[in-house]
């Protein structure tokens, strides 16, 4: 979905999200996970940059329940007794928007990079 | 680590402890195994960053839970922190209140401890007197400044509300 396609209620609704919060959700978008595998795929997927404790992932992953943009999901193997979580469909619809508004400004930054140079 | 771990959780309001208490605790038994192969070093990192993040969550759980934290205060950036449409959180009245009776119980003690001496004399505060006159100048010249500023439209809240403007 392009974010100009968007509803101005729905735009309104999803508020800049920063870097950890945007690599968690992305995280969550492939496959439901849980802590640790929320922590060691962030960190793979910013090569290292992005290095989250559990302090700051679980205050995170607090609010994204809160907000209804992830749930709890029930695995069959829950020996651990870890609990994982999945993006719910406000999650998912949210980060497509954040997505395509990265994608713009991209998009921009390249075109202005390209006439500057 | 662990024991520390477990301290600072008790940090958090209990209902977050109840909610997440466990399953964060295993989750640090699994990065902290990840640790304990990497150097001294590193390890130190590890331990630094999994405290500060305990207590800085726990600190924005408690404002939270006082219906202050906005919703990404969670990871505090830059962007929150110039967002125009930023104001004082509600609790800061409530803080500030806690903060002064603080004081006041501070002095209150101190006042105890000088009267069970039993003695008025206290020379160790004797600058006091001599600091307080250039403690007020330069406040008040922090609010004249402040002052001029806002008159003159060039304070913070105004440049950051013009840039906010649509052009």
């Amino acid at each position: 979905m392009a974010y100009s396609d968007m509803s101005p209620e729905a735009i309104l609704e999803m508020l800049p999200l920063t870097e950890p919060v945007l690599l968690i959700l992305l995280s969550l978008a492939g496959q439901p996970r849980h802590g640790y595998s929320i922590l060691k795929d962030v960190e793979q997927m910013s090569d290292g940059r992005v290095v989250l404790s559990t302090g700051t992932l679980y205050g995170a992953l607090r609010r994204l329940l809160d907000d209804d943009w992830i749930e709890h999901f029930k695995e069959q193997d829950s020996s651990r007794g870890r609990q994982a979580y999945r993006l719910t469909a406000r999650g998912r619809r949210n980060l497509q928007a954040e997505a395509s508004r990265l994608k713009q400004l991209a998009r921009l930054a390249n075109l202005r990079a390209v006439k500057e140079t | 680590m662990l024991t520390l771990y477990r301290c600072l959780l008790r940090l958090y309001p209990a209902e977050h402890r109840t909610q997440f208490g466990e399953e964060m605790i295993q989750v640090l038994r699994d990065v902290q195994a990840d640790a304990a192969t990497r150097t001294r070093f590193a390890r130190a990192i590890f331990c630094l960053r999994e405290a500060t993040g305990l207590l800085a969550g726990a600190f924005q759980e408690h404002l939270r839970s006082l219906g202050a934290a906005p919703a990404w205060l969670s990871i505090p950036t830059r962007r929150f922190t110039m967002r125009t449409e930023f104001r004082f959180p509600k609790a800061t009245a409530v803080l500030m209140t806690i903060i002064l009776a603080g004081v006041i119980l501070a002095i209150k003690r101190g006042e105890a401890i000088v009267a069970s001496l039993g003695t008025t004399d206290s020379p160790h505060f004797d600058f006091l007197p001599a600091i307080a006159p250039l403690f007020v100048f330069v406040y008040a010249a922090g609010v004249l400044g402040w002052a001029i500023l806002f008159a003159l439209r060039r304070s913070g809240v105004h440049r950051l509300g013009s840039a906010a403007e649509p052009k």
